[in-house]
């Protein structure tokens, strides 16, 4: 869908910003371009709709080299999201969203049924929205409507820079779960760019480690985090990278890989759903908040009950018997 | 904030009584005489000076904002340099000595008042649309572009709203000017109402004086409401709220 042939890009001559960068992107896939600040994500991803020029190598979008494609008209296929989320200030919600259709040159109904429907999915009412203009939403809200209107005109393909980067920790965590919902009703092929190792995880498919322009690994996150490539790789994700891993899962992979210890009725114990993240029951079984858990399953069921060494078991069948997988 | 509010009530109190002395004195001292007697005149001057400042005002802004537009593309950037400074030298030499220089070069009349309130009027219109393209948010511009709008819509749809108040303001401020230098035009025989009020001086006859300066007063003041309802009605809704 989307391939980095040996890509460079050196600015004024001279600053190697992106280094000889080889990858390629499945459909409907999900990749984190993750690394510290200044490594060329930005770049890499600007390239691909041609707002920066290739240097050197090409990238392919379905097959077609981006060089030669229309520029203008590319781009109206290219989702684009940024940090500082460029909502036209002096057009309203409506007319922002819709900016593309419009310049496509859709009807009147057919955008008026767009809106609705993106404006529900990102979880605004329509028609609240509507006639505001962006300085009247908050911050969390124009970056929703920013996502909005790179989906208007339902392009194959989104570029996100640090789409969530200038959100406060809580509605960050919170736009992200939504994005992740969003993503499973409509299956976008998305660069997303982070210098956030946790985001990274969250997010992604796939990750694809830069340092200094230069692609460093590029896998599931899974096996950045547990086989990190080099020195580098081990140092960005940090020493508490199992503890991180352990966001990659569910309470239900952990009930299909290892048996729960059986429930007797006796005392209050606290219960989790099956989808709660493992880091979150993890931190629950730290905190001593309870020294075990009841699992319950959606219809309410209790399926057995959750301890520490439990999770342990669980996360050390998954570093050594997950066969290797590769990018 | 409420002796704020108070001290501005009691200027504006001031002011007023100040507009209806001036007036009560004026109207007593039968001193828009010539007005009255004469009104053809008047009306003669009136037009003449309306005239000159339109036509003058309305060249520098089909020029300058143009000019704006054109200076703020990428590729132009370096010309912004000397257009801008040449615009200033227009400016900064006295406003008495352009309309010198137009004379010497299209000899008297209104043609030449015209020519020189028009290089006058360059740099308010064109220094206000330069800023305010400028201060679009670079942010802005960039998403316009990687949504894939063209520069001609960019410039359509983002640039020119969002510096419409900066244009408009520029605009007041040029034309007011304008309205005020425009009593010069009789000088170098450009007419206009400069006529009444240079004899009054030479006469030392008050009633010219004021029948030649309150006109072009209220004109400006006139020109300068009616631009403040331009902008209202010219810059989006939602850049208005958001200065707010
Ligand atoms: N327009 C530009 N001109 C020159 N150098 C640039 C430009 N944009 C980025 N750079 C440089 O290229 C490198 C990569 O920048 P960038 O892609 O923005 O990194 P990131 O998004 O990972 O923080 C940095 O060293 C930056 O200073
Ligand atoms: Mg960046």
């Amino acid at each position: 869908m989307l391939e980095f042939k040996n890509v460079s890009k050196i600015y004024n001559g001279n600053k190697k910003a992106v280094d000889h960068v080889n990858f390629n992107v499945d459909e409907g896939e999900l990749v984190v371009l993750l690394g510290p600040s200044g490594c060329g994500k930005t770049t890499l991803l600007r390239m691909v709709n041609q707002l920066e020029s290739i240097t050197e190598g090409d990238i392919h979008l379905n097959n077609k080299s981006v060089k030669e494609s229309n520029k203008i008209e590319m781009r109206r296929k290219i989702g684009y999201v940024i940090q500082s989320n460029g909502l036209f200030p002096n057009m309203t919600i409506e007319k922002n969203v819709m900016i593309v259709p419009d310049l496509l040159g859709w009807d009147r109904k057919k955008q008026l049924d767009r809106f609705n429907y993106l404006m529900e999915l990102i979880g605004l009412h329509p028609d609240e929205y509507r006639k505001r203009y962006p300085h009247e939403l908050s911050g969390g809200q124009q970056q929703r409507v920013g996502v909005a209107r790179a989906l208007a005109a339902d392009p194959p393909v989104m570029l996100m820079d640090e789409p969530f980067g200038a959100l406060d920790p809580i509605i960050r965590t919170k736009i992200q779960d939504e994005f992740l919902q969003i993503q499973k009703e409509i299956k976008k092929t998305i660069l997303f760019v982070s210098h956030d190792i946790d985001e990274a995880v969250k997010m992604g498919d796939k990750i694809a480690l830069f340092r200094d322009g230069q692609l460093q690994q590029y896998n599931h996150p899974f096996e950045i985090l547990h086989r990190p490539a080099n020195e580098f790789v081990s140092e960005f994700v940090g020493q508490d990278r199992v503890l991180k891993s352990t966001s990659l899962y569910s309470v239900k992979d952990l009930v299909d890989s290892v048996s729960l210890t059986g429930y007797q009725k006796a005392g209050s114990v606290q219960t989790v759903q099956e989808d709660t993240s493992l880091r979150i029951v993890i931190s629950k079984l730290l905190n001593q908040e309870a020294e075990q858990l009841a699992v319950e399953d959606t219809k309410g069921k209790i399926k057995g009950i959750l301890t520490l060494d439990l999770v342990e078991k669980f996360l050390y069948k998954q570093i050594k018997e997950t066969p290797k997988r590769t990018g | 904030m409420k002796t704020k509010k108070r001290i501005a009530w009691i200027v504006k109190i001031l002011f007023w009584l100040i507009v209806i002395t001036f007036f009560t004195w004026t109207i007593m001292n039968d001193m828009f005489r010539p007005i009255v007697e004469d009104f053809g005149e008047f009306t003669h001057l009136l037009g003449q000076h309306i005239i000159i400042v339109f036509i003058s005002g309305l060249l520098a802004i089909l020029i300058s904002i143009p000019l704006g537009i054109l200076v703020t593309r990428k590729s132009f950037q370096k010309s912004e340099f000397w257009i801008v400074n040449m615009a200033n030298l227009g400016q900064t030499i006295p406003s008495l000595a352009v309309l010198a220089l137009a004379m010497g070069f299209l000899g008297i009349g209104m043609k030449a008042a015209i020519v020189a309130l028009f290089i006058y009027s360059l740099l308010p219109i064109l220094q206000n649309t330069i800023a305010g393209i400028r201060s679009v948010d670079k942010n802005t511009i960039d998403a316009a572009r990687g949504i894939g709008l063209t520069p001609f819509q960019i410039l359509i749809k983002i640039e020119l709203p969002n510096a419409a108040s900066s244009i408009i303001a520029g605009i007041r401020t040029a034309l007011v000017i304008n309205i005020g230098t425009a009593a010069l035009a009789y000088l170098i025989g450009g007419g206009g109402l400069g006529a009444w009020i240079f004899t009054g001086i030479r006469l030392f006859d008050n009633a010219f004086l004021i029948s030649g300066a309150v006109p072009v007063t209220l004109l400006a003041i006139l020109v300068d409401y009616f631009f403040k309802i331009m902008q209202q009605v010219l810059v989006p809704k939602g850049l208005r709220l958001a200065k707010k």
